[in-house]
């Protein structure tokens, strides 16, 4: 693994390019505490040879250039990486959303977003089989889903 | 090699701990149970356990990760081969307890 500053990502994976990894396995991100960090891997076919790239960046400012000039394949993994991080890739010539609706909001992939169906939804984990009458009652010790913020949903489980 | 075809449920050996369910990522499974007093013959007091009265996976949110037949202490849940579930509803989608039951590669 490599870490490569963000203003040289493209240049960096042109490099790569011309030396023969020309086949993107993979491009996705990674949400870290300081910010996200964008991920790819490329590959010589036919070969073991691979490499693998990350850039960092700040949770402020998450853009980074789009690697499509590079490698065509990078279009749908940097439109989905866009729409479930919250990335801007500048310079992508198609950025609409891959597989979920325009203006859904948060993104879904990251730690802070509480996925809307967890909210409506019962969960199955707080029914207690010792006490099968008492489910849900208010004046028990509430069983909290794994991964759900402090504070859900009564206070709306924003960090 | 393990099948990955269907979760399947062995009720006499789950105790209704409700650890799968609380750990199913996709909150797919879900248990109804009652408690019991069992006396054991020369004990001097009755123990509970708890008796499972309905059990069932919804197979239309199920992932197929695992994580159920990893983290249940009693082996009562297993990889079985089946793979023709379909259903032309979506509530089709949910197995009750006889049907995960029914799945159990024959011994
Ligand atoms: S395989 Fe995963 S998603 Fe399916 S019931 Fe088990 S824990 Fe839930
Ligand atoms: S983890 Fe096993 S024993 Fe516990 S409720 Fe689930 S199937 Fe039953």
């Amino acid at each position: 693994m490599r870490l490569v500053p963000r203003d040289e990502w493209r240049t960096v994976l042109a490099a790569l390019h011309a030396s023969g990894l020309v086949y993107l396995d993979l491009l996705t991100a990674v949400e870290r505490d300081a910010g996200l960090e964008v991920v790819a891997r490329v590959v010589r076919p036919g070969s073991a040879a691979a490499e693998v790239i990350v850039a960092a960046l700040p949770a402020d400012d998450l853009r980074i250039d789009s690697a499509v000039p590079v490698y065509p394949g990078a279009a749908w993994h940097e439109r989905e990486t866009a729409e479930m991080f919250g990335i801007e890739f500048t310079g992508h010539p198609d950025p609409r959303p891959l597989l979920l609706r325009t203006g859904l909001g948060a993104p879904p992939l990251r730690k802070g977003t509480v996925l809307a169906a967890r909210v409506v939804q019962p969960w199955p984990g707080e029914f207690e089989p010792s006490r099968p009458d008492r489910a849900g009652s208010p004046s028990r010790r509430r069983a909290r889903p794994l991964g759900v913020l402090d504070g859900w949903p009564d206070e709306g489980g924003r960090p | 090699m393990t099948v990955r075809g269907v979760i399947a449920l062995i009720p006499d050996a789950c105790t209704s701990c409700m650890l799968c369910v609380r750990e199913c990522p996709t909150w797919c499974i879900s248990l109804q149970a009652h408690p019991e007093q069992v006396v054991d013959e020369g004990a001097r007091r009755p123990r509970t356990v708890n008796v499972l009265d309905a059990f069932a996976i919804d197979f239309g949110l199920c992932m197929y990760c695992g994580i159920c037949v990893d983290v249940c202490p009693f082996d009562a849940l297993e990889w079985a081969p089946d793979h023709d579930y379909g259903a032309a509803t979506r509530a089709g989608l949910v197995q009750p307890m006889e049907r995960l039951a029914a799945w159990l590669a024959p011994p």
